[in-house]
């Protein structure tokens, strides 16, 4: 071990050090554009037309910047919370009536097959069409305000919830059906028995993938409307710094949510069998 | 185990009958005004708004500009993220390097940026543009890596073993294993371009559907954007339906243990 020579250990780690490299890299490459380092180098070889080279940093901001940026927001002004509470807010009313609806209604057209020959046209439909074109509808009906963001989110969220719950309980060993029948368990008995053990892993799934549509509708609800939230931070915000401050924040957001729900799935991922994984 | 006759056939009645009670009901409640039709519109007004609409040469153009933006970013994401996919999944470097991007771009909806493309790209089409290329680009790189990652090593050591050049290799064993993950990733990749064509319209644009819709809904035509809706869903449909029956027909080689 102590002679573990250098190539030993990048032939270790070779993952980590690509990546890290490549990370680096590109923040390196983006500073350097909108500090000009760039159009400095080449200068000497291209002549005038190197000054191409150097961007404005109203247009691609640059790491630093977009670093300051935060910190002032985060820590000095504090002016990003209010921000984030109100589109935490949001997404946690949103996603919650979407598993609240989605679940139950899901699990029933897995059961009834009467149920799911009604369901299923709409839910089609639905799943087609790019939900966020209902949003002038929605703004229409309700205004710009906390309820149409909440009824945006809770429909991009609530169509994966459903059909993963139903493809849950198709899923569900017939075999096990059989015998709770059998001995004329009661269907509520059956569902919380059988059924529902079985098909948390897939609703787990399905929750993850709702997780990353509420994100798209955090964004593309507060397009309209100039209260408060993270999207309208990024709409409003005029300089390309806070516009990155803001993506970062959604990147890290969601990045963090679906970790969470991966870590509780994995508790579960013995018992199922892997079914789709739309991004 | 199919019943015969009408039997066969009963989840698409059920299913019709439940779309036409929808219907019914809906145009009963705008007849007889269980709500205003200002708000919840009617079948019988969106039919006669798609019949006005379908001689203003204005609707036509709507149409040109947003199929525009979806067939070209959708192509170009097609165009760069198969053999980018590919590239991933047969280099082990270059996925290494590229691999924590891809899993950030993944992680946050593309529309996010949408505001910064608007600065850079402007309100035009090229805004547009860009953001179907984003949103559709990272599915088709995510599913062409893992068809290449789950190729068969049996098949991969078979061809090693009777010294198989690289290209050929690649010719015969990966791009057809590939193929079905890549319709896989395809459907996905639809859904998000007409995502993207949508945002870009409603976020900031002169014409199109998208911004047809907006348009309408501030000038409280309920009618039109209910159109507009379903003129999405309409495409949404066609769209993916098409891309399943070609990913069950490539379906069919995949290796049992792969499928997802």
């Amino acid at each position: 071990m102590s002679s573990r020579s250098i190539t030993d250990i990048y032939q270790h780690n070779e993952r980590a050090v690509i990546g890290a490299g490549a990370f680096a890299a590109f923040l390196v490459l983006w500073e350097g554009f909108s500090r000009g380092w760039w159009a400095m180098l080449f200068e000497p070889l291209l002549g005038e037309s190197a000054r191409a080279l150097a961007i404005k940093p109203i247009f691609i901001s640059s790491p630093t910047g977009v670093a300051q940026q935060a910190w002032t927001m985060f820590a000095v002004t504090g002016e990003i919370w209010p921000h984030i509470a109100q589109s935490g807010a949001q997404l946690i009313v949103g996603l919650g009536a979407a598993i609240l609806i989605g679940v139950p209604l899901g699990l029933a057209a897995g059961r009834y097959r009467t149920f799911s020959y009604i369901l299923d046209p709409f839910l089609s439909a639905l799943n087609a069409t790019p939900q966020v074109a209902f949003l002038p509808l929605f703004v229409m009906w309700i205004g710009t305000g906390f309820w149409m963001r909440v009824l945006i989110i809770f429909l991009l969220a609530v169509i994966p919830i459903t059909m993963n719950a139903l493809a849950a309980v198709r899923t569900v060993d017939p075999r096990l059906l059989k015998v709770a029948s059998s001995f004329g368990a009661s269907e509520l008995h059956t569902f919380r028995t059988v059924i529902a053990p079985s098909a948390l892993p897939f609703i787990l799934s399905g929750m993850r993938l709702a997780v990353g549509r509420s994100m798209i509708g955090i964004i593309v609800a507060e397009l309209y409307g100039s209260a408060t939230g993270i999207g309208i931070m990024i709409n409003m915000a005029g300089d390309s710094d806070k516009v990155f401050v803001g993506v970062l924040v959604i990147v890290i957001a969601g990045l963090l949510m679906s970790e969470a729900l991966r870590a509780i799935e994995r508790r579960y991922d013995g018992w199922r069998p892997v079914i789709g994984d739309n991004t | 185990m199919h019943g015969d006759g009408l039997q066969r056939y009963t989840p698409q009645l059920v299913g019709a009958a439940a779309v036409f009670a929808f219907v019914a009901f809906w145009e009963a409640a705008a007849a007889y005004k269980l709500a205003d039709p200002i708000f919840i519109s009617s079948p019988s007004r969106i039919a006669s708004v798609a019949a006005e609409m379908w001689e203003d040469p204005d609707f036509w153009r709507d149409i040109k500009v947003s199929a525009t933006e979806f067939i070209w970013g959708y192509l170009a994401a097609i165009a760069v993220g198969i053999p980018l996919g590919l590239a991933v999944g047969w280099y082990k470097q270059l996925q290494y390097a590229l691999g924590p991007f891809i899993d950030v771009l993944n992680a946050v909806p593309r529309v996010t940026f949408m505001p910064i493309l608007v600065l850079w790209f402007g309100i035009g089409i090229w805004s547009k543009f860009a953001v179907v290329f984003l949103g559709a680009v990272i599915p088709i790189i995510l599913s062409t890596y893992s068809g290449v990652r789950t190729n068969e090593a049996r098949f991969l050591r078979v061809a090693k073993s009777f010294s198989a050049s690289q290209m050929k290799t690649f010719t015969s064993i990966i791009l057809p294993g590939t193929a079905p993950y890549i319709f896989t990733g395809l459907k996905y990749a639809s859904g998000r371009a007409l995502l993207g064509v949508v945002v870009g319209e409603l976020y900031a644009a002169t014409a199109g559907v998208g911004h047809m819709i907006a348009q309408a809904g501030n000038a409280f035509e309920t009618d039109r954007v209910f159109f507009g809706v379903l003129l999405f869903t309409f495409t949404g449909l066609v769209v993916t339906t098409i891309l399943a029956h070609m990913e069950k027909r490539f379906d069919r080689w995949r290796p049992e243990g792969a499928v997802r």
